[in-house]
């Protein structure tokens, strides 16, 4: 589904992937673990398609199409999404509004009529309920005000909706008290099929509990330094993550 | 025939047959208003508060007197969105009053929702004691010039303990189609105690020549009364304005202001508020979408001459190709008014880069115990709202319009009055 293969990215002349390699497939769970300043955000950032970061070399495929020629919403429409790290306010733009425009566009995107009002709706119903989101929420202006865990389970909330073939929830844990990391986890567990996959970023083995992966791969300094199975978080839970770093640079000494 | 000299022509003119003005109070204004204006002339650049609003194209004009409407006014009014709206409508073409046109639904005889002259007319005690007592001509050359020249505008009486049941729509229509037209409405609205009224002031155009729109409105608010006051302005073509509105406030007056500039060459509104008593709550809201070589300049003024108001003011802009705007917001808390409570902003989006705007807000404060807050920001649309929106598969066009009208009926929505809403809201998204 996703193939990531030899990706190196930039910032404003800084170097921040070194050859990224990735494979996932439908139905598969990746976690992605790593120090701050890894490059994890970057990774998600320039799959969803953000301009500032400068893709120097490699390619990402979606469904066997070359994604980095494309805007950010033509990726949205062939099924990525994007769980925000920091989801941003937008004032004066209802919630509902903007996910019946965001459901609408992506039906036309795909030669389909837009969404019945009553399908809407429904759909939206039964999308609150799996993850338990407050009603009052989606009558508001678009995450304005929402406290930190309202918003991230919003991110879900649109997940729910939207129904993407590939969700990355960057640290989609990071703000949430136990009882909310529950709920969001058990929202994704019920999305969860064989024909998607999800690559969640994560700095902490707690999330890891709840979403269980299939493979964990380690970021550093804007490579894939490691990969395993769930066991490999535990280990990171234990350890940390110095063994990692110092074993990498063992290997460049 | 400069502006400067057709005015003086045109108040000699009228001297000729200055018996014919029966009206005592008038005729002193009049001759008061010409010395004021051949003293003061026109506001040039020289003047701090014109610095960045030049009225050189204006006052090089030269216009005719025209009597007759144009099909095309006819039209205009008749395709006006507003038409919608369940109201009293008053209408105004090039300054003259129009009967046949109007159409007042008021049943309370109470009430009097008419034109200026009628009420002249009448030697109507209303007038003696309040006409020209509010909006002031020493130094405003463009007040003057309305005052000496005195033709027509709206009247409005509401008794004390009245709530007049539907919005009060003026529309004022230019038609340039033959000739330059200077138009100078002057309306005076007048709200007892304990009453309440909604106006709609809408300004409107047709014809490719020139038109200059000068009007002077005086809102006398009585005492625990409320106002809801909308000013839409949509002249397009060359079509320049310049709008000097004053309210004053009794003791527990409420007035709710909101103003929608969406087309025009070039408009100066000079919004003024005074408190004159304790209590009073001033709501100015404004929104200004400018293009082309547009020039829209918002002055406003809240004077808190008394202790325990509260004023809140927000101006909100989006500025297209080489277009300017002005906002300057002047709040002056007077040495007594102790406890004011006083909010203003300014926001503005410039899509262009060749865009401007000047934006002063301005606090000038005498009293030691008040709330006081000002701020202004300029910016383009948020690069990150825009992403979070595209990477919910919506386009970058489709983005950029929610949220410019996000930002838009934010001030749209202060509006009281759902039909009025949905139609400018509509418009907005229209010229966007």
């Amino acid at each position: 589904m996703l193939s990531i293969k030899n990706l190196q990215a930039e910032i404003e002349g800084k170097q921040i992937l070194n050859g990224i390699n990735l494979e996932v497939k439908a139905g598969e769970i990746h976690a992605i673990m790593g120090p701050n300043g890894s490059g994890k955000s970057t990774l998600s950032a320039i799959i969803a398609g953000r301009q500032e970061y400068q893709v120097t070399a490699g390619s990402i495929t979606f469904n066997g199409k070359n994604i980095l020629e494309m805007s950010p919403e033509a990726r949205a429409c062939e099924g990525v999404f994007l769980a925000f790290q920091y989801p941003i306010e937008i004032p004066g733009v209802s919630s509902i509004n903007f996910l019946r425009t965001a459901i609408n566009e992506r039906r036309k995107y795909n030669g389909l009529e837009p969404i019945e009002a009553t399908d809407f709706l429904k759909t939206m119903r039964e999308k609150m309920e799996l993850i338990k989101m407050d009603k009052s929420l989606t009558s508001r202006s678009l995450n304005e005000g929402f406290s930190g865990g309202e918003k991230k389970r919003n991110e879900i909330f649109q997940m729910a909706m939207l129904e993407p073939t590939l969700a990355i929830l960057d640290e989609t844990d990071s703000g949430l008290d136990i009882d909310a990391l529950r709920l969001v986890s058990e929202g994704v567990n019920k999305l969860r099929n064989k024909d998607n996959a999800f690559v969640v970023i994560t700095h902490y083995q707690r999330l890891l509990d709840y979403i269980i992966p299939d493979f964990v791969h380690v970021l550093y300094k804007g490579r894939i330094v490691k990969s395993g199975d769930k066991s490999l978080a535990l280990e990171l839970e234990e350890k940390g993550y110095d063994w990692i770093k110092n074993e990498v640079e063992q290997v460049n000494n | 025939m400069n502006l400067q000299e057709q005015i003086q022509h045109d108040f000699r003119k009228y001297l000729a047959h200055e018996n014919n003005d029966s009206s005592e109070i008038f005729a002193q204004l009049r001759h008061k208003a010409i010395a004021e204006f051949e003293k003061t002339g026109l506001p040039n650049i020289k003047n701090e508060e014109w610095k960045y609003t030049n009225l050189r194209n204006i006052s090089s004009l030269s216009f005719n007197s025209s009597s007759d409407i144009s099909n095309n006014a006819k039209k205009l009014l008749n395709e006006n969105s507003l038409n919608a709206i369940k109201a009293n409508h008053l209408v105004f073409i090039n300054g003259r009053f129009y009967n046949d046109l109007s159409n007042i639904i008021e049943n309370d005889k109470s009430i009097i929702i008419s034109n200026l002259e009628t009420e002249r007319k009448n030697n109507s005690v209303h007038l003696e004691k309040h006409f020209g007592k509010y909006a002031k001509i020493e130094g405003e050359g463009l007040n003057a010039m309305n005052t000496a020249l005195l033709n027509d505008g709206v009247f409005v009486y509401v008794p004390i303990n009245q709530k007049v049941e539907h919005p009060i729509l003026i529309t004022n229509i230019v038609d340039a189609t033959e000739f330059n037209v200077l138009s100078q409405p002057r309306n005076l609205i007048l709200v007892e105690k304990n009453s309440s009224v909604q106006i709609i002031e809408n300004y409107l155009s047709t014809g490719i020549n020139a038109s200059f729109t000068n009007v002077v409105n005086e809102i006398f608010v009585d005492e625990n009364a409320k106002v809801e006051h909308y000013k839409i302005q949509q002249q397009c073509g060359e079509s320049y304005q310049n709008n000097f509105t004053q309210f004053f406030q009794n003791t527990s007056s409420n007035i709710n202001q909101v103003t929608l500039t969406l087309d025009g060459a070039l408009i100066r509104n000079n919004l003024h508020f005074y408190m004159n008593g304790e209590n009073c709550n001033s709501l100015l809201y404004g929104f200004y979408l400018t293009e082309k070589n547009n020039h829209i300049d918002n002055h406003t003024r809240v004077d808190h001459a008394s202790p325990n108001c509260y004023s809140d003011e927000k101006y909100k802009g989006i500025l297209k190709d080489e277009s300017t705007a002005v906002f300057n917001g002047k709040i002056i808390v007077h040495v007594d008014a102790q406890k004011t409570n006083a909010y203003q902003r300014n926001q503005n989006i410039l899509l262009s880069e060749t865009a401007t705007i000047n934006t002063k807000p301005q606090l000038e404060i005498f009293a030691d115990d008040v709330k006081c807050t000002h701020g202004a920001t300029i910016g383009r649309l948020d690069d990150e709202q825009l992403f979070y929106l595209q990477s919910r598969g919506i386009s970058k066009d489709s983005a950029r319009r929610i949220l410019l009208n996000a930002f838009a009926d934010e001030i749209a929505e202060r509006i009281k009055i759902p039909e009025l809403v949905q139609i400018l809201e509509a418009e907005i998204e229209k010229k966007l």
